[in-house]
């Protein structure tokens, strides 16, 4: 097999297109390979002369998947050369049909007086499946690695695709943990792998396997990672950002890379200023902060309710631009080591940031360490640069206020509570999960858009009690309840409205309370309306008349099950009019703080 | 009045850059006489506004006129703006508006 280009190879091309129909197949390097749209081109060298290439979408795949390499050989095949538009002195070439013949060399071959230059890997190019066919089953496992160490991104990985590997660092690791189900007893693991593109991916382990992996994988290290399965994540236990998750099992094959160094992109962050902290208050979702250390507390010995065994928790104060303060609870190994680094630098006000903080509502917001927060000191990131100068120059002489004061979840008439925890209704419309654990409050300001004529918008209410009411047998309303019958009944609204706001659009339940502020009248009068008769609707004009209405909401968001899917249900606890003047308050400082963060 | 440009939003600091061009400013009424009213502007500067003031005036007033001089307009249009106003959002409005996001207003 040729493991070169073939002399003149480009020029060949060129001079026969002209002249027959004999298209010779030559080997080129694939140079510069790269997407445009969903197909990808590369320049072709022959060591003398370079022509661009254009691959079908049809070859993607083959590129994606590592076949086709940068720096590789493939043999064209096929292909027709046609003129670059607006430049009639050049032409291109559309491949439609080329066979690997090597994957990628060391570098751009420049000399073409036919030196071979070794492939990185030497052997024949093959399918990925048909490669390991082939191999010997005496070929020890490490040998076998060697040869076929063509590594593929994570993000290429699907259940469908059956040979693979990854070249991964651990970036997390659990505990070993046993469990008992009615299959029997067994012990499980999971690990969090990130490739050198950044991609993760959260992979398991039972039993043997378990055993097998435990001590191999250990945090930080790189890893050679193959005949592992995939599976849709299942969206509960999610803790990576990908559509699988894999599973190892005790024939997979795990190969530490000891010498490689693989460049795994530094933490990503995502921070969310400490002011719009009262948005994540007793979610699911797990948030990163950065912030100036003001103070840092002693070490404290916490009894942990589920085993009663002594934890040691340490809190610091962090403050940012917003002006505001968050106390920030470290748990375990962070308090005693992490910590106390903090508190023997404290006189410094070091910048930390902090991945992965839940959010907790002890005195409004809290933020607690899990076993996963990876906490950075003076982080070299943009972010802590412009903290660092903030804080030198006004921070530390401002006066900053806790986020949490004031801001109570169980508050939910006072008018305090309708400016804390705002949100826009993209907030619920991109959080489908949100309120999974325990009910979530917000408030926001929207407009009615669409309130059903024809819903079912009220319901024969007890009058002491406000519970549902049956028919009794002769006459009357029977409450199961009070256990009374009543004579009559009142109607109380239970209502679905559709409200949009510049971001979106979402659909609020609201009982009878709210739903008469929104409407303007009572449920007994509003069916009276409706059974009126006349060249008016005077029903459909109340509904019309509460239509594009602005309110200020707070809503409390939860999970409810409907045939077997969990959705997102919003429900109404309180409305109020807009006060023009608070709210404009509120967009003016929205406003300064898009300027600040723009600016950089 | 010429009504082609629009008027910019102006305070007490505002005013000097539109001499001799076409503004708006809501004032609070400090003083009203026959032909002008002497009004606070939402910096707190003081200035005066010549012209036909409406017979009954509100806490705050705005007007719309001819800026004559770094403290005075020459008002053609005059509208009540009631008692409740807030000043405080109105001056960073103008600031805003004559600022940042000049390219929105003139």
């Amino acid at each position: 097999m040729a493991n070169s280009v073939t002399q003149d190879g480009i020029a060949t091309v060129l001079s026969s297109q002209s002249s027959s129909s004999v298209r010779p197949e030559i080997v080129v390097q694939v140079i510069d390979l790269k997407p445009v749209g969903n197909r990808y081109t590369f320049n072709a060298n022959d060591g003398k002369k370079k022509i661009k290439v254009v691959l079908p979408a049809t070859l993607t795949s083959d590129i994606i998947s590592g076949k086709i390499q940068n720096l590789g050989l493939i043999r064209l095949l096929d292909y027709t050369a046609n003129d670059i538009p607006g430049n009639s002195e050049e032409k291109y070439l559309l491949v439609t049909k080329c066979e690997v013949v090597a994957c990628a060399l060391d570098s751009e071959i420049k000399d073409s007086t036919g030196i071979v230059l070794k492939p990185k890997d030497k052997f024949v190019a093959k399918s990925a499946s048909q490669r390991i066919n082939e191999q010997s089953g005496n070929a020890a496992p490490a040998a076998r690695m060697a040869m076929t160490r063509r590594v593929h991104p994570l993000v290429s990985l699907s259940p469908y695709q059956g040979s693979w590997t990854i070249k991964v660092r651990v970036t997390n690791k659990g505990v070993m943990k046993n469990y008992k189900n009615a299959r029997g007893e067994g012990c499980v693991f999971y690990v969090e792998l990130t490739d050198e593109e950044g991609t993760q991916i959260q992979a398991t382990m039972f039993n043997a396997a378990a055993k097998k992996f435990y001590d191999t994988l250990q945090m930080g290290k790189v890893f050679y990672i193959s005949k592992g399965s995939l599976k849709l994540a299942n969206n509960q236990f999610k803790t990576v950002q990908n559509d699988y998750e894999m599973t190892l099992n005790e024939n997979s094959v795990v190969e530490e890379s000891k010498n490689e160094e693989m460049s795994v992109p530094e933490t990503k962050f995502n921070f969310v200023p400490i002011d719009e902290l009262g948005a994540y208050v007793n979610q699911k979702d797990l948030i990163d902060v950065i912030g100036v250390v003001q103070s840092v507390s002693p070490t404290m010995s916490i009894r942990r309710k589920s085993d009663n065994e002594m934890i040691p928790k340490r809190d610091i104060t962090l403050a940012d631009e917003t002006k505001k303060t968050v106390v920030v609870s470290l748990w375990n190994d962070l308090a005693t080591g992490l910590g106390q680094e903090l508190l023997d630098m404290a006189d410094k006000y070091p910048i930390i940031a902090i991945k992965s903080l839940k959010v907790g509502d002890f005195q409004g917001v809290s933020l607690s360490t899990v076993s996963r927060s990876n906490v950075v000191i003076n982080p070299d990131i943009p972010e802590a640069t412009k903290l660092r100068s903030w804080y030198d120059s006004e921070g530390k002489e401002t006066s900053m206020s806790a986020i949490g004061s004031g801001m109570s979840p169980s508050a939910n008439n006072g008018s305090r509570a309708m400016y804390s925890d705002r949100v826009c209704l993209s907030h619920f419309t991109t959080n489908p999960s949100l309120g999974t654990d325990k009910p979530v409050f917000f408030s926001t300001r929207a407009y009615i858009s669409f309130i059903k004529p024809d819903q079912v918008m009220w319901y024969r209410a007890c009058k002491t009690c406000h519970e549902k009411v049956t028919e009794a047998m002769y006459s009357g309303y029977w409450c199961e309840n009070c256990q009374k019958k009543n004579e009559e009944y009142s109607l109380r609204y239970i209502m679905a409205v559709k409200v949009s706001d510049s971001t979106g659009e979402a659909w609020f339940s609201a009982f009878n309370d709210e739903a008469e502020k929104i409407i303007g009248c009572t449920a007994d009068e509003l069916r009276k309306l409706k059974s009126e008769e006349g060249k008016v609707n005077k029903f459909q004009t109340k509904l019309k008349e509460a239509t594009w209405s602005e309110h200020l909401f707070r809503v409390s968001v939860s999970q409810q099950e409907y045939n077997s899917e969990k959705r997102q249900k919003i429900t109404v606890k309180s409305v109020s009019r807009i006060d023009f003047a608070a709210e404009t308050r509120l967009l003016l400082r929205d406003i300064s703080k898009n300027k600040n963060t723009s600016q950089f | 009045m010429d009504t082609s440009s629009p008027a910019a939003f102006v305070n007490g600091d505002l005013l000097r850059r539109y001499i001799g061009q076409k503004v708006r400013a809501v004032v609070q009424v400090i003083r009203s006489d026959i032909g002008s009213v002497v009004g606070k502007t939402t910096d707190d500067q003081q200035i005066v506004v010549k012209g036909s003031p409406p017979p009954s005036l509100t806490t705050y007033l705005e007007v719309i006129g001819i800026a004559e001089s770094d403290n005075t307009i020459r008002a053609d249009v005059w509208t009540n703006f009631g008692d409740n106003f807030d000043a405080g959002n109105y001056n960073e409005l103008c600031k805003l508006a004559n600022g940042e996001f000049r390219h929105m207003f003139i």
